[in-house]
């Protein structure tokens, strides 16, 4: 196709032979001067095309962009220098019984305790005394109301301790609320601290409370900041092990995560459950506390005659429970997940998988073998919730399962599902657990999103030729901004806020990552552009680079020519 | 001129020909409009049916992005009856452009053009064919009475470009400039033809006229003249669609940037099927200046002989555009028994007509192997079209040379006939 280019070029420079009926040679006619003014003409049109038109397209099409990332910033997030996550949390403190004075000097020397308690220097206790107290109980503290922050800088209130007292007591005893974030501490009033006692016995007591329900946050956050390895020395080698335990089994975070709920039955019932409302009723509130930290979307199926694989053991007849009976080493091999369809993963986030087992009447009840328990969690993939309709002899298995019955398995179910995301297994307090879990999960998107950040900057300094297209410097920007302010949050105790920026931060990094584009060219070294440009451009060019030089060196020599004529 | 009989002859015979293929084979039409040689995504009549009838529900007819080509065709082909209960007047309505893009060859050749213009007398002038016998070759020729009776719409883009051609032979260079837009905004490519279709009209200009214009003056008026006449038409289509950018990139858009690699007889879809994406639009680049650039060389090189520049670049276009069918080739093969006179002169017509006929034979076979039997791949498809843009080629280069040929030895009369050798 390119010789084409060339002819049309070349038949003017033509040598002719001779005729052969003559043995002298012919010179060819010389060239006219008008053919000579053609071919310059023929040369020029085609490289006019390629340097008017040709190089800018090229450049503009094969040039890499690569927008200005801060890369020192990034690095320094994730080398953690820009950061020193740190956790004030801020506890107020009650006590409608005390006098103002009593009550600034129980938290004076409470704080003292506390402080002196705490070896974790990143995560400490503020106390407070409760707003209502102070406005209760004088005005001579107006400085104080008019240091009260407003609405939307106020440090989330961790915990509120009331103090209160209780007759008949000898020692201070306390209660935590299972649904509020309120300790209740009650003490004998011969106990009310003078102002002259330095440690007064009630004050140690709170503080060791205190220390005890943060005890699992405080080297939860530490085991994420410092790494696998170190965590703090008091903490007590159980403790870190199950720390360690819960993270491996918890799921990464996501934003979204994806709940799948299955009924299982080996036989023809139940075919229907009432799914819905048990949702609605069991699980939707805890799914809504739930939603600073993630959001879920939940699908649900039946699938009848479900079999176990071949190679899961059977369960075994024991007489002593009079129950079929599962080991507990097999308990792995319970889920057939060569045929039971259990989709590994829908859009974008992780999927949860709970199963709800019903066994076949003639294998009911069914429980595992050990410890009686009739359900237990798959780490980093869901739970299993056996089943067993209280059955008479000989009965079938309902045909549909009512709200009421899956009463106990939506129980269980949250449980998995606390611990699956992650939750710490105390205090007792649901409230507070979820706090804590916000603060883990701040601590750890702040990590991942810093540490992405580092990779990013690595990789564009070590690959010169990936293009960095200009909506990675956006998302880079957004992830910075929302970093630093996430940090900001968390040192001025505001840890919902903090863990939406830090959401926002972990988006944008790993958008920014994973651009598509970048990656394309990542596997591309610079060789193979040689094998993309030769086999078209090479015998078009050639051609035309061999005119150009005749026709230059044409041009130089008549230039010569004219100069030597001249002198 | 007068209507002889032998011309009446030949268009009646073609005319019924073409009627004797529909009356006897009824689905030849619809068999042809699905071969991928003679219907490709800009020229489909299937895919125009779908814009119609998009379009005459009045949702726009570039939702889907299955059609594209221009706007003004849908008003027009909504006037006939239904294609499904009534093909006939679609039928008779593309006969008669064929025969109306016959005539215009007729004309053509009549003006006598290609053997005698402004600069250039062929010396051969007595071994001619005259105009009816031209617009026989183009009448009978398969490829033109397949694409006719698949209905692609590139004999609208045909009628265009051999009437801005006629046109400018005769002199009428406004009439010319205005076909040219026609078909410029019909298929985009014909716009290259500008330069030697101007310097054709500019030539005949000084041939008839005592004082001819100064030449910049007159090519910047003409450029002016095809400029709004192709605006003319974009703000017709406008008022049709409503949307200007929508069609815009519908139809230009999807000309330049090719994002359809439906298989066909071109050199672009294999290419682009294989290219790295990051290198796409870096060799999109060079395939149309690759296409842009035969138009200054070319025009540069035989500026003697405007009209065989034209002929010239019909081939090439029909060749390497990036949505080639067999009725570029046919357009191609219309024009060049014009040159009549420089077939003496060709060596390898034999190689050539051979690469040509052994492609389109093989063509369909091996078409059928890929996509229908299983037992090809792509690649043998592939072949046969680098087999058939080969025949084209050296079709092309051995009419260039021997057009050449033609003007050297005017220059050197002694050298007629004598033995040359290329170095």
């Amino acid at each position: 196709m390119t010789a084409k280019s060339g002819d049309s070029v070349s038949p003017s420079a033509s040598a002719f032979t001779s005729d052969s009926s003559k043995s002298t040679k012919r010179v060819p006619p010389p060239e006219s001067s008008e053919s000579i003014q053609t071919r310059f003409r023929v040369i020029a049109s085609f490289w006019a095309v390629i340097i008017f038109l040709g190089f800018p397209i090229w450049w503009k099409t094969t040039s890499i962009y690569r927008a200005h990332l801060p890369i020192q910033e990034m690095v320094d997030w994730a080398d953690g220098k820009t950061c020193r996550p740190v956790y004030p949390l801020e506890i107020h403190v009650a006590a409608p019984s005390l006098q103002l004075t009593e009550s600034q000097h129980l938290l004076r020397t409470t704080q003292h305790t506390l402080d002196d308690l705490n070896e974790f220097a990143a995560h400490h206790l503020r106390l407070k005394l409760a707003n209502d107290t102070v406005a209760h109980t004088g005005d001579d503290k107006v400085d104080n109301l008019d240091n009260r922050p407003s609405d939307a800088d106020a440090a989330d209130i961790a915990l509120t301790v009331r103090v209160l007292p209780e007759e008949g007591l000898v020692t201070p005893r306390s209660e935590l609320q299972a649904h509020t974030t309120q300790l209740d501490v009650f003490y004998p009033p011969s106990q009310i601290p003078s102002p002259s006692t330095s440690n007064p016995p009630l004050s140690t007591f709170i503080a060791q409370e205190l220390q005890r329900i943060y005890g699992e946050e405080k080297a939860t956050i530490a085991h994420i900041l410092s790494g696998e390895s170190s965590a703090l020395d008091s903490t007590s080698p159980e403790l870190t092990e199950s720390i360690s335990r819960r993270l491996r089994r918890s799921m990464q975070y996501a934003e979204t995560y994806h709940l799948s709920f299955s009924l299982f039955t080996p036989g023809s019932a139940p075919s229907s459950w009432d799914i819905e409302a048990a949702i609605q009723e069991y699980l939707a509130p805890l799914l809504h506390a739930f939603s600073p930290i993630s959001n879920f979307t939940i699908d649900t199926q039946v699938q009848l005659y479900a079999t176990f694989s071949p190679m899961t053991p059977a369960p075994v007849y024991d007489e002593a429970e009079s129950a079929w009976t599962l080991k507990k080493e097999d308990l792995s091999a319970f889920i057939n997940a060569a045929e039971w369809p259990l989709n590994p993963s829908i859009g974008s986030g992780p999927t949860l998988n709970f199963i709800l087992y019903v066994p076949d009447p003639s294998q009911s009840p069914m429980i595992v073998k050990e410890n009686r328990a009739s359900s237990w969690i798959v780490p980093q993939w869901g739970g299993v919730f056996l089943l067993n309709p209280q059955l008479e002899k000989n009965q079938a298995n309902p045909a549909s399962l009512s709200q009421d019955s899956l009463q106990s398995a939506f129980k269980t179910f949250s449980h998995q599902l606390l611990t699956l995301l992650g939750t710490p297994s105390t205090p007792a307090s649901l409230p507070l657990r979820l706090q804590t879990l916000v603060r883990i999960r701040a601590a750890s998107l702040l990590l991942s999103a810093s540490s992405t950040m580092g990779s990013l900057a690595r990789l564009t300094e070590s690959l010169p030729s990936i293009p960095i297209p200009a909506n990675v410097a956006s998302s880079v920007s957004i992830t910075l901004s929302h970093l630093s302010a996430a940090c900001s949050d968390l040192r001025e105790g505001r840890f919902n806020a903090a863990l939406a920026s830090a959401r926002i931060a972990e988006n944008e990094a790993e958008r920014s990552f994973f651009e598509k584009t970048m990656v394309g060219q990542a596997y591309f070294p610079d060789e193979h552009k040689v094998a993309v440009y030769l086999p078209l451009l090479g015998p078009i060019g050639v051609p035309l680079v061999v005119g150009l030089i005749k026709e230059v060196k044409r041009i130089v020599a008549a230039w010569k020519a004219r100069r030597r004529a001249a002198v | 001129m007068a209507v002889d009989r032998r011309m009446v002859g030949v268009f009646g015979a073609a005319f019924v020909l073409r009627l004797l293929l529909i009356c006897v084979f009824p689905s030849l039409p619809d068999l042809l409009t699905g071969r991928v040689e003679v219907s490709t995504p800009v020229n489909s009549f299937k895919r125009l049916q779908e814009g119609l009838y998009l379009y005459i529900r009045n949702v726009s007819p570039y939702d889907g992005g299955v059609f594209h080509q221009a706007p003004l065709l849908l008003p027009l082909f909504s006037l006939l009856p239904d294609i499904h209960n009534n093909p006939t007047p679609t039928a008779i309505i593309y006969f008669t452009v064929d025969l109306v893009n016959a005539y215009a060859l007729v004309t053509i050749s009549e003006s006598g053009q290609s053997i005698q213009s402004r600069f250039h007398s062929a010396i051969r002038k007595h071994v001619r064919w005259d105009g009816v016998s031209v617009a026989a070759w183009f009448l009978f020729n398969p490829f033109t009475i397949a694409t006719c009776l698949a209905r692609s719409t590139s004999v609208f883009t045909t009628s265009g470009i051999l009437f801005a051609v006629s046109n400018a032979v005769g002199g009428n260079s406004i009439n010319a400039m205005l076909a040219l837009g026609l078909a410029s905004y019909l298929s985009l490519y014909p716009a290259l033809l500008f330069i030697p279709l101007v310097l054709l009209c500019y030539d005949r200009v000084h041939q008839t006229s005592k004082q001819p214009p100064k030449a910049a003056l007159y090519i910047l008026q003409h450029a002016g003249i095809l400029v709004a006449s192709v605006a003319g038409l974009l703000a017709l289509s406008y008022i049709i669609t409503g949307n200007f950018w929508e069609f815009m990139s519908a139809t230009y858009g999807f000309h330049l940037l090719v994002p359809d690699l439906t298989p066909n007889v071109g050199l672009w879809w294999y290419f682009f099927i294989e290219m790295f994406d990051s290198f796409r639009e870096f060799f999109l680049g060079v395939f149309w200046l690759h296409l842009a650039s035969y138009v200054g060389g070319l025009t540069a090189r035989l500026r003697r002989q405007p009209l065989f520049v034209i002929a010239s670049l019909l081939g090439v276009f029909a060749i390497f555009k990036p949505y080639p069918s067999i009725s570029d080739a046919s357009l191609y093969f219309a024009m060049l028994p014009l040159y009549r006179h420089l077939f003496p002169l060709m060596r390898y017509t034999f190689f050539a007509i051979s690469a040509i006929l052994y492609s389109s034979l093989l063509g369909p076979a091996f078409y059928h192997l890929w996509i229908y039997a299983g037992s090809g791949n792509a690649n043998f498809f592939y072949a046969i079209t680098l087999v058939w843009s080969l025949g084209l080629s050296i079709l092309l280069a051995d009419s260039i040379f021997s057009a050449l040929r033609d003007e050297w030895e005017q220059d050197n009369p002694d050298m007629q006939g004598a033995e040359i050798k290329q170095v």
